[in-house]
């Protein structure tokens, strides 16, 4: 009976993508910066994950998972928040490869520069474009090796290399700058 | 290695994604330069303190029985999508159960071979239930979160009640299709046994009944017009128990 089937999968589905909700709920939650907005995209992203359950073929169910919640994030975003992504031409400074992650509007610096809030670490990981910020969260808080963080992005390894030693550089020189500042 | 060519490999050192020989040459270097290593320190206590200062996000319980909710609705719907519509055996199966449910008593002493057709449906009901992770749609012991939640979904609106201090806990509920029909459940829990109770149209007539397949025992009853059917591996006197108890909760 085809129901039977489908039970089936179903289970099959939730035992696969369901312990890894908290990772994707907090990737969602960092790039969308928002409560209501990340469970909005959680659960689009999974149930068109169910959809195309069939395309899954046996590998990382978290990478798998984590990359249709990304790629979900970016449509919502552009889809509600178009400011929030607009792609640029050229990622500058990013040297190597093409990127298909859309850029953020703004520049970093001038971004972490025009808060008053700089001194917490994670309103300064907040305020970082979202391909910058993305790899500091699938990195430090996700505690994902690089080849992972490539296969979700889908961008190549050297590249999550250099976004991350350009996030890590952008943070350091904002926080560090302000420590510096508040001690004199 | 000379400083420029060490530094944009610093995050990879720092992160253990280094080969081991490149990362022996880093280490001596790091040992040595008076630059390098504190600058490897600071960019390590940077991480450290990403680590502490973020704040770590989980997926709220909310919104992970919404997510469960939803997919067993797609599921529902892409099974009614595939199935050939209104679809012979479908249409026959609910005649079926129409027939035998509609006809109340008479059922019983008409024809075994219907009697079987009714359990067999809502006895497999009760083992799909508990196969894999799907006893329930809405987990609730509070009628107030179950009873609205069939609001809907289905054409009868079960009455849900906890019956803990009775023993028998609510469990939560669920949508189970029979024979082609979205037919709300009531899970139970009686110690270590599963009660699934199958709410339907009522039966024509006012008969209580009792009987055992496959090792498992159903028993129906009628509530003004809603008919219930309770299947469970528990033995027959709780299962009789139970209907006393709901019935009683219920004012049936």
């Amino acid at each position: 009976m085809g129901w039977i089937a489908e039970r089936r999968r179903r289970s099959r589905f939730e035992s696969l993508v369901l312990p890894h909700l908290d990772a994707a709920y907090a990737l969602a939650r960092w790039l969308t910066r928002n409560d209501a907005d990340a469970a909005d995209v959680v659960q689009e992203a999974v149930l068109r994950a169910f959809r195309y359950f069939d395309t899954y073929r046996e590998g990382d169910a978290k990478s798998w998972i984590l990359r249709i919640v990304r790629r979900t994030c970016y449509s919502w975003l552009e889809r509600n928040r178009p400011a929030d992504v607009v792609p640029l031409d050229e990622e500058e400074g990013l040297d190597e490869g093409v990127s298909s992650a859309p850029m953020a509007a703004g520049d970093t610096e001038a971004l972490l520069q025009n808060r008053s809030d700089l001194w917490r670490l994670d309103v300064l990981i907040e305020a970082l474009p979202a391909p910058l910020r993305e790899v500091i969260v699938l990195r430090e808080l996700n505690e994902l090796g690089y080849r992972e963080i490539a296969e979700i992005t889908g961008v190549p390894i050297g590249t999550v290399m250099s976004r991350l030693h350009r996030a890590r550089s952008a943070l350091r020189r904002a926080w560090e700058g302000k420590d510096i500042g508040d001690a004199v | 290695m000379r400083c420029e060519e060490i530094r944009p490999r610093l995050d990879a050192y720092i992160d253990g994604e280094l080969a081991e020989a490149e990362r022996a040459v880093l280490r001596d270097h790091l040992a040595d330069c008076p630059e390098c290593g504190p600058e490897a320190a600071a960019l390590a206590r940077l991480r450290d303190s990403i680590r502490q200062a973020a704040p770590v996000y989980r997926a709220p319980e909310v919104l992970r029985s919404q997510i469960r909710v939803a997919l067993r609705r797609e599921a529902l719907a892409s099974v009614r999508a595939a199935r050939p519509a209104p679809g012979w055996l479908a249409y026959a199966a609910s005649i079926l159960l129409a027939v035998a449910v509609g006809s109340g008593g008479t059922w019983l002493i008409t024809g075994q071979r219907q009697e079987d057709a009714v359990a067999n449906e809502l006895i497999d009901s009760h083992l799909r239930s508990l196969l894999g992770s799907h006893l329930t749609d809405v987990a609730s012991s509070d009628q107030h979160t179950v009873k609205p939640w069939f609001a809907g979904r289905s054409d009868v609106s079960p009455p849900a009640v906890d019956l803990a201090g009775e023993g028998f806990p609510l469990v939560g509920g669920r949508l189970d299709l029979i024979a082609g029909v979205p037919v709300p459940a009531l899970v139970y829990r009686r110690r270590e046994h599963v009660i699934n109770v199958f709410v339907l149209p009522a039966s024509r007539g006012d008969l209580s009944t009792s009987l055992t397949r496959r090792g498992y025992t159903l028993r129906h009853w009628n509530e003004g017009d809603l008919g219930f059917w309770a299947v469970s591996d528990a033995a027959f006197p709780e299962l009789a128990e139970f209907e006393h108890v709901f019935r009683t909760a219920t004012n049936g």
